[in-house]
């Protein structure tokens, strides 16, 4: 229920205005609990105003453009460690806590969360679970679905709900931890989060061949995927007009070691080899690649389609930008998960309609096909998500459910939810 | 809409959909699908109307669609090993039995996928991929029985799962028939599907959203070299330390099960699997990976295990022998027919630090109680399974256990514990719900449930506490808001 103190509570937190999209908000409030948080969406909703949740704002372009914001609510008032328990390997954080300052602190007792998502050590963990990213290490470890194991949530019926709990294993009730995992806030807004953390690997490798053309670079990645080296993640990218195959190595030392030995030699090509902390370096720099640079007017798209076809999808990709002359200067493509994301040049004749038309063709190609980054006005009117879902009407009932009078982000989700 | 639909042409309008061989309607028929695997007295058991036994998502449709007329609730079905109650029909109505649509429709090498009916058999599986060098990671205990449907319903479980994780984390896609009777598919092979996760929603949900017609599974590469250990403790204290010891050092084996002496007695007379008869407990730690890393690690899990006490480590690494090791952990379930009539067994979770707290609170309440409990669990997991014996012949014995249920229960939760790791909620622990969730909580849960199904048609009184659906929110809200308010009697 909404209540004068929260008002107040606002209001002292209130700080400069912000904007998603080029839609300016009038104000910035940054609660300093979840029952505040709840209150503040509770108020909004009564007074029909939009809010829309703010993290570390590294993926604030996701999304359609907001139909209207009133009110942008900062998450970084609630970022401490709740709970954590090494020996168990469980941690319950604050959304707003930065994914870096959690994994230096993981890292203390040699833990982690094994993530990569673009954003880095920036984003939120309410960010990172509102918008569900994830990166190359999602070949060995999965995504944040298999290591989210509670959650809180504020929503704008002014409560705070919980689901899950501190064990790794948990069938107590429906799986709504996964519910709000990548909703974008249209459920309610996350203000708490628990995770079973992993042991970091002692050592790591990666080994980087260059190819001049992409068929080399995926039929080996392909055979590598076939083989039995653990791989903690595997790409083949294209960068600076070289096609490349990276594999990364986690593990024991002398494992790490041996792996990556063999895959050098399997590999051929020219070979590149990082230990330790530049391979992690290079990691990040090339999930950097996969966000968009502030200013410019790169788009970033990403397709999915079956695994064994990526090659294909990539290929496709790259020449029907060609034929509508948009220029690809990179693209990440996952082999063991069939996607691609792409960076693409529209030109300085860019617009809707030329994304529109891009969208199209990625959709004639791809099974999905979403736009991650693009200028706002190019933006408009499209469903940048790609294709409606099946099942959307119960999509649609959820958010009545959760959140009847859209309080939460109108018009950004898939399908302008 | 036509709500009254007598019996008759109930029966007929079913056998037209099915046919005459897929409809059971009389009363000798239907005993048995007044069960699951749950017990008699900790879950109810309830007849349906009739039961259907369709072999297409087509035919599904059609029987929920003829339920809806008929105003009757739908319960789908798979092998009926359920522990908690899930499949039992509280308010009768029909069955969907899933067990004829069993059917592998594809097995994909490189996509590493399978796509199955809902009543193909978990092991089944797993032995129909293995010759591609692959298998289906979860691995409930009841895998020879129970499919894939039921594995989705319950979020099941098993050994592996400590390194492979839930049915949840194998679980691409599914075909689902919705309460209004339409067929939509939820997920897929491609990543990036836009909108809510309906595939998440679903596994675990226990039959109340929808009725899985078909799953698209993930399918995970056989290890090159799997090593299994066995090491025996004096007593459970010991080896449950051992087991935060392996946890807490980092090491994610793929299995971590736990055996105490009570087990070890019913088992090793029956099965010979090896384990010493003066053994206060035995772990059985299965590690597997590339050929190198299983070797390390094995070394350090032994030198973990002596220093907490084993009194010796002795690993396994063929075939035969490590199946002989399982067979005792697999068997151990049936093995206890040795020890007493009827058992009964809790499936809580809680934290792995607070194992040994847990199964020296087990062991009082077992004394308390004068009642014998056997654990036979997923030490790695925190994932407990007290067995409690008994012979329900004897009055009041199945009341003893049910007390001596909540006290174990009571106990998880207070150490910041889970009602259930792997069975589910279904009837059976329906009336714990507001142990661990409050009524906020309970109404996110409705609110998933009202978005799939608003009438209340598929697998009502299951998960959500008795009567909560249908007008005691206020009542439970009103209760939280006093806690709140610190009044106790309101």
């Amino acid at each position: 229920m909404p209540s004068n103190e929260s008002r107040v509570e606002s209001r002292k937190s209130r700080e400069r205005t912000g904007s998603i999209d080029g839609i300016v908000a009038d104000e910035v409030v940054a609660p300093e609990d979840p029952q505040a948080v709840a209150a503040v969406l509770a108020d909004a909703a009564a007074c029909g105003h939009a809010v829309a949740p703010v993290g570390g704002g590294t993926a604030l372009g996701l999304g359609n453009p907001p139909e209207r914001i009133d009110l942008i609510l900062s998450t970084l008032n609630l970022g401490g460690i709740i709970d954590y328990e090494p020996s168990d390997l469980v941690l319950s954080i604050g959304a707003g806590a930065r994914f870096g300052d959690v994994q230096a602190v993981l890292g203390e007792h040699g833990q982690r969360l094994p993530l990569d998502p673009p954003g880095g050590a920036d984003a939120t963990i309410g960010g990172l679970i509102a918008t569900a990213r994830w990166g190359p290490l999602r070949y060995s470890n999965g995504t944040l679905r298999d290591l989210l194991i509670g959650i809180a949530v504020a929503h704008p019926s002014g409560t705070v709900s919980h689901a899950g709990g501190m064990v790794v294993k948990n069938v107590t009730g429906y799986d709504m931890p996964r519910l709000y995992l990548g909703s974008l806030g249209t459920l309610g807004v996350v203000v708490s989060a628990n995770f079973k953390v992993l042991p970091r690997p002692r050592a790591e490798a990666t080994i980087v061949a260059s190819f001049h053309g992409a068929e080399e670079a995926f039929s080996q990645g392909n055979r590598l995927r076939g083989g039995r080296e653990p791989l903690a993640a595997l790409e083949v990218a294209l960068v600076d007009d070289r096609w490349l195959l990276a594999a990364r190595i986690e593990g024991r030392e002398r494992t790490v070691d041996d792996v990556a030995g063999r895959v050098a030699a399997f590999c051929g090509g020219d070979i590149v080899r990082q230990n330790g902390w530049s391979s992690a370096e290079w990691w990040a720099e090339y999930v950097s690649r996969q966000q968009p640079t502030a200013g410019d007017h790169s788009v970033i798209v990403r397709c999915g389609g079956r695994p064994k076809e990526t090659a294909i999808l990539a290929a496709g990709i790259v020449a029907a930008m060609d034929t509508i002359d948009v220029a690809v200067p990179s693209l990440a493509a996952s082999p063991g998960l069939g996607t691609v994301v792409a960076r693409l040049e529209l030109g300085a004749v860019g617009s809707r309609e030329r994304l529109a038309g891009v969208q199209d063709v990625l959709l004639g190609l791809a099974d999905t096909a979403t736009i991650l980054a693009a200028p706002p006005s190019w933006k408009q009117g499209l469903d940048v998500w790609g294709r409606l879902p099946e099942g959307f009407d119960v999509m649609q009932s959820l958010r009545q459910q959760f959140d009847p009078a859209r309080t939460v982000n109108p018009g950004r989700f898939a399908g302008f939810l | 809409m036509d709500t009254r639909v007598d019996r008759y042409s109930l029966v007929t309008s079913l056998e037209n959909i099915v046919g005459k061989d897929a409809v059971f309607t009389r009363a000798a028929d239907l005993l048995v699908y007044e069960y699951d695997g749950s017990v008699d007295g900790a879950v109810e058991t309830a007849m349906p109307a009739a039961v259907a036994l369709p072999t297409t998502a087509q035919q599904v449709a059609d029987i929920v669609l003829l339920a809806r007329r008929a105003n009757l609730p739908v319960v789908a079905r798979g092998a009926g090993t359920g522990l908690s109650g899930g499949a039992v029909p509280q308010q009768g109505g029909i069955i969907i039995g899933l067990t004829r649509m069993n059917r592998i429709l594809e097995i994909d090498r490189d996509d590493r996928t399978a796509l199955v009916e809902p009543g193909v058999i978990n092991l089944e599986l797993s032995e129909a991929t293995i010759p591609h060098r692959f298998f289906f990671a979860p691995d409930p205990s009841s895998q020879k029985a129970c499919t894939i449907g039921g594995n989705v319903a319950e979020n099941s479980g098993g050994p592996h799962c400590l390194k492979y994780g839930v049915t949840s984390n194998h679980i691409l896609g599914l075909e689902v028939v919705l309460p209004d009777g339409r067929i939509v598919w939820t997920g897929g092979r491609a990543a990036g599907i836009s909108g809510y996760d309906l595939t998440g929603a679903m596994v675990g949900s226990e039959g109340m959203l929808g009725i899985v017609t078909k799953a698209l599974v993930r399918l995970t590469p056989m290890p090159e070299a799997t090593l299994v250990l066995l090491a025996p403790f004096a007593d459970i204290d010991s080896a449950s330390h051992a087991t935060t010891r392996i946890i807490s050092a980092g090491i994610v084996p793929a299995a971590l099960e736990m055996m105490d002496n009570l087990t070890i007695q019913a088992v090793e007379p029956a099965y010979h699997a090896g384990y010493p008869m003066d053994a206060g407990a035995v772990l059985l730690i299965e590690i597997d990976g590339i050929a190198d890393d299983v070797r390390g690690t094995g070394e350090e899990i032994a030198t973990i295990c002596a220093e907490a006490g084993a009194t010796e480590v002795r690993s396994a690494t063929s075939q035969a022998e490590r199946d002989l090791l399982w067979k005792g952990r697999k068997m151990a379930l049936g093995a206890m027919g040795r020890l007493a009539p009827n058992y009964y067994l809790h499936d809580t979770v809680v934290p792995r630090s607070k194992l040994p707290a847990t199964l020296r609170r087990v062991d009082e309440i077992s004394r308390d109680f004068d009642l014998p409990i056997a654990n036979v669990f997923h030490a790695g997991d925190g994932n407990l399974h007290p067995l409690m014996l008994f012979d329900r012949r004897i009055a009041g014995s199945t009341e003893r256990v049910l007390e001596a249920s909540k006290e174990i229960i009571t106990y998880c939760v207070e150490v910041g514990g889970a009602l259930s790791g792997e069975h589910g909620i279904g009837t059976e622990k329906s009336g714990y719900m507001t142990m661990v969730y409050t009524a906020d909580d309970l109404a996110a849960m409705a609110g998933l449930k009202n978005s799939f199904d608003p009438a209340g048609m598929f697998n009502p009184d299951k998960i959500f506490p008795k009567g909560y659906m249908c007008g005691e929110v206020r009542a439970l809200r009103m209760q939280a808001m006093a806690q709140k308010l610190g009044i106790h009697a309101l």
